[in-house]
């Protein structure tokens, strides 16, 4: 009595966790793949994004966590981030649709200086430490002061210094990565 | 009074109330402040200009059935727990178990006649893990010895089991804790035996055709040795799992040694093994691409990375090349590499940078 085996849980327990995790789902999805869309602008990965986070964090913990939303923004914001400094095959996905977008699409060059310009801003993003990188993500998300702090482990008060860095940081960037 | 400082200017743009009185006067009268509000105000215009994304629609409902219904899950199972801050306890414990069982049976997809000298990243995404042919539906493993990890061991036990010495942290990081736990698992040694019925029977309940084994592979044999290994682990162990939320930490340092995975074959050739894995249908081509460009397959252990949670780079350690996960976040991170006949593994839940230097100082 009083040992809680993963494999011998009372079924109600189960339940309750099952509809917590649910309740989490309905109520964070759509603000945890604007994270990440916010990254990588692409909504179709944005929810690939979204989906592996949620049941990455419903392996590792309960959905009535105190920390359940600020770990689900945090990590969004992580895996997004890592998905555009891993991944060397997307560009070559992205040509192909920015060809295939092109070809539909009034104005081929508009779109071409569009998804040039996205590329652009997210390699940038992807090159800045996680931490301001996040910050960003997170504030243009709509997050407030509050949540960003709670989801990155920092005071409050801290915020605006973080977020002023990170923003000359991201012109930095992208300045550096302008031909 | 001093001027405000930028972070207090920047948080006026967003919520011009978040301020306090003498802030807000101060500002009113100074002229300089004005001026660097206003330089800032045009980087944070800039970035969410830079940042902004057309408008999408995620319907949380759909998504939800969508991850209830067919939940993605890796076929081999491996997804880098120890890069978690945490993890529930059983992949604590097992962490050895899953360091060596996961490369062995990665390898074995590829390697007949296996014994790797060094290691090489391989990038892999969710959605390619799921293209990777399921090992179970090609034949029958059975072990000879099974893997048994031994857990919270003294050392002198420990190094018992394993054979060898624990490997001896020269110096731990700051914020390490010196709480060891010991664990070991003595060698392990498990036969798989090719079936082309059950290979083609599989592959049948899912409406595919497989190519045809080649001449000998079906009912021969690969011998796969696993261990004998030891781990170290930094850090408290969870030592129930009665918390209330389930949820427990990761250690923060775990160092590993084991001997080699090896893979032996009764008939298969590595080149035969290869060519079938990589006809297998539906197997994504970056991947094929990937494991091809492994090099020489019987001598190089590949370390799957799941690019979604983690980054790769080939560093050195002791002289051989290594490769190093993770970042300096302080997330997550290791580093793997083989020496002499022996596979190390430094990790935990502390920066890319530590791991590296507790790695170089291993003793």
């Amino acid at each position: 009595m009083g040992v809680d085996i993963e494999g011998a849980r009372p079924i109600a327990r189960v339940k309750s966790e099952q509809d917590s995790f649910e309740a989490l789902f309905k109520a964070e999805y759509a603000r945890v793949a604007g994270i990440a869309n916010r990254v990588l602008a692409d909504a179709q990965e944005a929810e690939d994004v979204a989906q592996e986070v949620f049941i990455d964090f419903h392996r590792l913990h309960s959905a009535s966590s105190p920390y359940a939303a600020p770990w689900l923004y945090r990590a969004a914001a992580h895996t997004a981030l890592n998905r555009v400094r891993g991944r060397r095959r997307r560009e070559r996905r992205e040509l192909a649709q920015s060809v295939d977008e092109g070809s539909r699409a009034l104005d081929p060059q508009r779109i071409a200086e569009r998804n040039e310009d996205r590329r652009r801003v997210r390699q940038a993003l992807a090159r800045m430490p996680a931490k301001p990188a996040s910050v960003l993500v997170l504030r243009s998300s709509g997050l407030s002061y509050s949540e960003i702090a709670e989801s990155l482990g920092v005071r409050t008060g801290q915020i605006g210094t973080l977020l002023r860095r990170a923003e000359a940081a991201l012109r930095k960037e992208v300045n550096r990565g302008t031909p | 009074m001093a001027h405000l400082n930028d972070g207090t200017l920047r948080r006026m743009l967003d919520d011009p109330d978040a301020i306090t009185a003498p802030d807000r006067e101060h500002f009113s009268t100074c002229a300089e402040c004005k001026a660097r509000q206003e330089a800032l105000g045009a980087d944070a215009r800039a970035a969410a200009a830079l940042l902004a994304v057309p408008a999408a629609g995620f319907d949380a409902g759909a998504a939800y059935k969508h991850i209830t219904a067919a939940p993605a899950r890796p076929r081999f199972g491996f997804r880098l727990p120890l890069l978690k801050r945490s993890a529930q306890p059983v992949v604590a414990g097992l962490a050895l178990a899953v360091i060596v069982a996961v490369v062995a049976t990665a390898s074995v997809n590829v390697i007949p006649i296996f014994a790797p000298k060094t290691v090489t990243p391989v990038p892999v995404t969710q959605a390619e893990l799921e293209t990777l042919p399921d090992l179970s539906a090609y034949g029958d493993i059975t072990w000879t010895q099974q893997p048994t990890p031994q857990i919270g061991l003294s050392k002198a036990d420990a190094e018992k089991v394993a054979g060898f010495p624990a490997p001896h942290v020269g110096s731990l990081p700051a914020g390490i804790s010196s709480t060891v736990t010991y664990a070991a698992m003595a060698q392990s040694t498990g036969i798989f035996k090719f079936s082309a019925a059950k290979a083609e029977a599989a592959a049948a309940a899912k409406g595919k055709t497989i190519p045809k084994m080649p001449a000998g592979m079906d009912g021969s044999t690969l011998t796969l040795t696993m261990g004998p290994a030891l781990l170290v682990v930094y850090g408290d162990l969870p030592k129930s799992e009665n918390s209330q939320s389930g949820q427990l930490s990761l250690p923060q340092l775990i160092v590993a040694e084991s001997s080699a995975p090896s893979v032996s074959s009764t008939g298969v050739t590595v080149k035969q093994l290869e060519d079938y894995l990589l006809a297998q249908p539906g197997l994504s081509p970056q991947l094929a691409a990937d494991i091809r460009a492994i090099g020489d397959p019987t001598t190089t252990l590949p370390i799957p990375v799941p690019v979604q949670f983690a980054t790769s780079s080939k560093v050195k350690v002791h002289g051989v090349q290594g490769v190093a996960l993770g970042d300096n976040t302080g997330v997550g991170a290791a580093v793997i590499w083989i020496k002499g006949g022996h596979v190390f593994f430094v990790g935990g839940s502390l920066k890319q940078s530590d791991a590296l230097t507790v790695a170089n100082g291993l003793i």
